[in-house]
């Protein structure tokens, strides 16, 4: 398990409050994600896990509640405005931009959060037929590095498989330099190897983070959430029934009955 | 005024009948059929053929035309066309759908004769028999469209609510592949829908005949106010979308009850009825619902999950894969070669060929408004014509009424036409790609009976004259002037493509949610492209009455918009070097046609065309990039033979690394 003291609050959320219709998908949802620390959200099926990421990054509005980044109210600002203070996400069903290869995708993040004004001002000149600045470059190439996408770099993300999707969206979040991600069933379809390169990459990236980067992961994967997260919450009907540390969670009868069932899903100690 | 009123129930019935056949395939096979207007001219027309021009009597040309040729051509376009597209982008949906609305009424002419068509017969006998309810006269006519519009809405209740066939075709809306794992094939459900609606379709055609006349341009009325009529019902609800058609029916008929008969404004308002329902819905659906969006998935999670990778989109893996493999020259030199053919045209050919020539190269101008607009910014705009319309008028009034210089007045014209084209994007941003086609096909209609019909764009009936610049008044020298600006825009969209905000474009334009969570304003992407297709059709517009010498309103007829659409797809939305073959193409091919061959064969490149656009249900990058991915993969097959390697290892070692 990583083990990072967390020192402040990135994100925060305060008695989130969705409803679809006559549906309730979030009934007063509380949570908080301190700085630098890797935190699990889960849940059974429905529980209301995607509905929050679309509150917490303006996909979707909440209709009571307020989200709070880094100390300021974001309720009502659109998911554009969040990514450029520094909220990042990815999505359950891999959403990739199918005309542009790999590293396309990275620069393309890298440029909205640096070099805002090249999205119009490219149009108009040859900017786009010189070379790329060389701090463009080495940024460009240290997330390509840190995820080991080197062979895949140049590859159009429409041929590749969903495995390598999920980290093309790891690192095109991580190109726009954000507190936090939030990380909506990354590990789901991979192979066992895929899945430990990638939890791997989670620590690495957290731990090897000079701002403090922050993590919320959302997966169905019990064991990994467990061992990756230092805080977890979780959701049952849109409700949240427990929350604390993963020895807390194990033991906590309340996600025993709803969510874990009789038997501990990680061998006692594992990571 | 009753008289009126149950004058506009029988109008509001036929839309009602129009709508529920829309409102059915949509619901059974996600497809909203933008041919369907065509296919009830088709066979009301194939019922005059039959009734009038072989004497057929009336049951025997009715029971023909509904029950066996309606069903009949339901089937082979399900089988031709319509099977192919479930799954695929709204995009190829709509644009496969819009080539084939050009095709049939092609077909439908060459077929049974080109003849005018003064009165068209409805399913009531000669003389008609009058009735009286309430002191008013009912005619036959009339009655028959109730008692149609009772059993279409009785009838598709009762059997989608209560039959075992009604049962299959819900189960099959919400998955066509659960429904095959429970025994039933849903392939034969979907015929059975098309084959249904068809009839629907016919009906509506048959019974709008008398009312509107015989001809494929008076049911873009029938057309506008039946997608009216879907637009409010959200696209799936069938009670919804028939009182919505019945509305209409009695709002145009008090209209014409209140406005005197002898005003201008009477038939202007009528023609806005649809666009101000639209208007309507458009407002209460996003001020109070928040949405309007049509992209719900079609099918369940394992429908999703067994779409083939990558249909539906507007690209190619493997084209892409060979792009990013090549160099400068292989990737470019099919599009270089096109361009100098071009450029040396104007020189080798003569007469009215050249004349033709210059025509070309300003539509090749037009076609890359909808490279802009739907090539890079993904979405299905069907009123580029409106604005090409609105510059070349403008121009023709600012160069001629005003004494601008020509170019600056095409200048002119394009910046009338830009704040138009911000505020059609701004206001349909955030509407799904199916209401965006929708709304902008209706403004197309609404500019040309509303805005192309004052005095001011065509004084006592006459066209307006446009001269050429003094210095290029010769076809050669114009035809040079309009592919300098051609190339000049084309070079522009190349840039853009290639550039940061064409990366940002393809974001926006491939996923919106994944565009918006990196930090892109979509509505200000969006917006900017809108404005530049806008100016750019504008400019398109200019040239093209400049090359021609003449504005008249006729020219920028709303459907005509269509058919520029299905040529530019077919051949290669996406490619700036297309549009200038899709120019071409649409300028010289009627020409041969009209040279070479026989008359009755004058509807051949339209159906062509149409086909073409149908086309892109199998290969939806067009013509031009099919075979360019041949040429390159040739170019690259021949450079790689040098170094004793192969493309297909190539592709291997690109898609290994992948995985």
């Amino acid at each position: 398990m990583t083990t990072i003291t967390a020192t402040d609050t990135v994100l925060e959320a305060h008695g989130i409050t969705k409803r679809f219709g006559g549906l309730v998908a979030l009934n007063d949802v509380t949570l908080d994600v301190p700085k630098n620390t890797i935190v699990g959200l889960v849940g059974p099926n429905g529980a209301g896990k995607s509905t929050l990421f679309g509150c917490l990054s303006g996909l979707l509005r909440p209709e009571e509640g307020s989200v709070h980044f880094n100390g300021e109210d974001i309720t009502g600002l659109k998911p554009q405005k969040r990514a450029q203070l520094g909220m990042a996400r990815t999505f359950q069903q891999p959403e990739l931009f199918l005309g542009l290869t790999v590293r396309e995708h990275i620069v393309l993040a890298h440029r909205v959060r640096y070099e805002r004004r090249r999205l119009w001002s490219d149009m108009i000149g040859a900017k786009s037929l010189s070379k790329p600045s060389a701090s463009e470059v080495d940024a460009i190439d240290g997330i390509i590095e840190l995820l080991e996408i080197q062979a895949i770099a140049e590859t159009p993300v429409a041929a590749l498989p969903l495995g390598s999707t999920r980290l093309v969206e790891v690192a095109r979040a991580l190109a726009t330099n954000p507190d936090i991600v939030l990380l909506d069933e990354p590990l789901s379809g991979l192979d066992l190897r895929e899945s430990e390169q990638l939890a791997m990459a989670f620590t690495r990236v957290v731990k090897e983070s000079a701002k403090g980067l922050s993590l919320l992961l959302v997966e169905h994967d019990v064991a990994t959430v467990l061992a990756l997260s230092s805080k977890i919450f979780v959701l049952e009907f849109g409700q949240l029934i427990a929350s604390g540390t993963p020895d807390e969670i194990r033991n906590s009868e309340a996600v025993r009955s709803a969510y874990l069932g009789d038997e501990d899903p990680t061998p006692k100690g594992g990571n | 005024m009753l008289q009126y009123i149950i004058a506009g129930l029988v109008l509001g019935g036929i839309y009602a009948i129009a709508s529920s056949g829309l409102v059915i395939t949509y619901e059974a096979s996600g497809i909203l059929n933008f041919a369907f207007g065509s296919m009830a001219f088709a066979i009301a027309r194939l019922y005059y053929f039959l009734h009038i021009q072989h004497g057929w009597g009336i049951p025997a040309s009715a029971i023909f035309s509904l029950f066996v040729a309606s069903p009949l051509l339901g089937v082979v376009l399900y089988y031709a066309l319509f099977q192919h597209l479930r799954l695929s982008s709204p995009l190829v949906k709509v644009v496969a759908t819009l080539g084939l609305s050009v095709a049939i009424p092609a077909a439908a002419t060459w077929a049974f004769g080109n003849v005018a068509i003064l009165k068209a017969p409805g399913l009531a006998p000669e003389p008609v028999r009058v009735f009286r309810f309430l002191d008013t006269p009912v005619t036959m006519d009339q009655l028959i469209v109730y008692i149609c519009v009772l059993l279409t809405v009785v009838i598709g209740f009762v059997v989608l609510r209560f039959t075992e066939v009604g049962l299959k075709v819900r189960a099959m809306v919400d998955s066509p592949a659960m429904t095959s794992l429970s025994g039933t094939n849903p392939a034969r459900v979907s015929v059975g829908v098309w084959a249904v609606s068809s009839i629907f379709i016919g009906l509506a055609g048959i019974l709008a005949a008398p009312i509107i006349g015989l001809d494929a341009g008076y049911f873009t009325l029938l057309m506008a106010a039946a997608f009216a009529s879907v637009v409010a019902a959200r696209l799936r609800s069938l009670p919804i979308a028939v009182l919505t058609a019945l509305a209409m029916g009695i709002a145009t008929a008090l209209i014409q009850y209140f406005l005197p008969i002898s005003s201008p404004w009477t038939a202007k308002v009528i023609a806005a009825v649809p666009f101000a329902f639209i208007a309507v819905f458009l407002i209460y659906n996003l001020i109070l619902r928040r949405d309007l969006s049509d992209s719900q998935r079609v099918g369940s999670a394992l429908d999703s999950a067994i779409m083939p990778n990558g249909q539906g989109t507007m690209s190619s893996t493997e084209s892409a894969l060979l792009d990013a493999q090549m160099g400068f020259w292989a990737r470019y030199s099919g599009p270089i070669i096109i361009g100098i053919i071009a450029g040396i045209l104007p020189l080798v050919l003569g007469g009215s060929w050249r004349g033709l020539l210059v025509q070309a190269f300003a539509y090749s101008i037009i076609f890359l408004s909808f490279t802009l607009v739907t090539g890079e910014g993904g979405m299905i705009w069907l009123c580029m014509i409106t604005f090409a319309g609105i510059g070349g008028l403008w121009t023709a009034q600012l160069s001629t009424t005003y004494h601008w210089p020509v170019l600056l007045a095409i200048l002119g014209g394009g910046l009338i036409t830009l704040p138009i084209g911000l505020l059609i994007g701004f206001l349909t941003i955030r509407l799904g790609g199916l209401y965006v086609a929708l709304i902008t096909l209706t403004f197309a209609l609404l500019g040309e009976q509303l805005y192309f019909t004052m005095p001011r764009f065509s004084p006592g009936g006459l066209p307006l004259s446009v001269h050429r610049p003094s210095w290029a008044s010769g076809d050669i020298a114009f035809a040079y002037v309009c592919l300098i600006v051609f190339f000049l825009l084309a070079l522009f969209v190349v840039n853009l493509r290639r550039s940061t905000t064409g990366m940002a474009m393809d974001a926006v334009r491939t996923s919106e949610p994944a565009a918006r969570m990196i930090g892109i304003n979509v509505v200000t992407m969006k917006v900017i492209i809108t404005g530049l297709a806008a100016t750019t059709a504008a400019i398109g517009g200019g040239f093209l009455v400049t090359a021609q010498t003449t504005a008249t309103p006729q020219q920028f007829a709303a459907l005509l918009g269509v058919v520029w659409l299905a040529v530019l797809v077919s051949i290669g939305i996406r490619s700036a070097i297309a549009a200038l073959v899709a120019g071409i193409s649409f300028t010289v091919l009627p020409q041969i046609f009209a040279s070479y061959m026989p008359t009755s064969w004058s509807q051949i490149p339209i159906i062509l065309f149409g086909l073409g656009a149908i086309g892109v249900a199998k290969f939806p990058d067009g013509t031009v990039e099919q075979n360019g991915e041949s040429f390159r993969r040739l170019l690259l097959k021949v450079a790689m033979k040098r170094q004793g390697k192969n493309v297909e290892a190539l592709e291997a070692s690109a898609l290994g690394g992948a995985k």
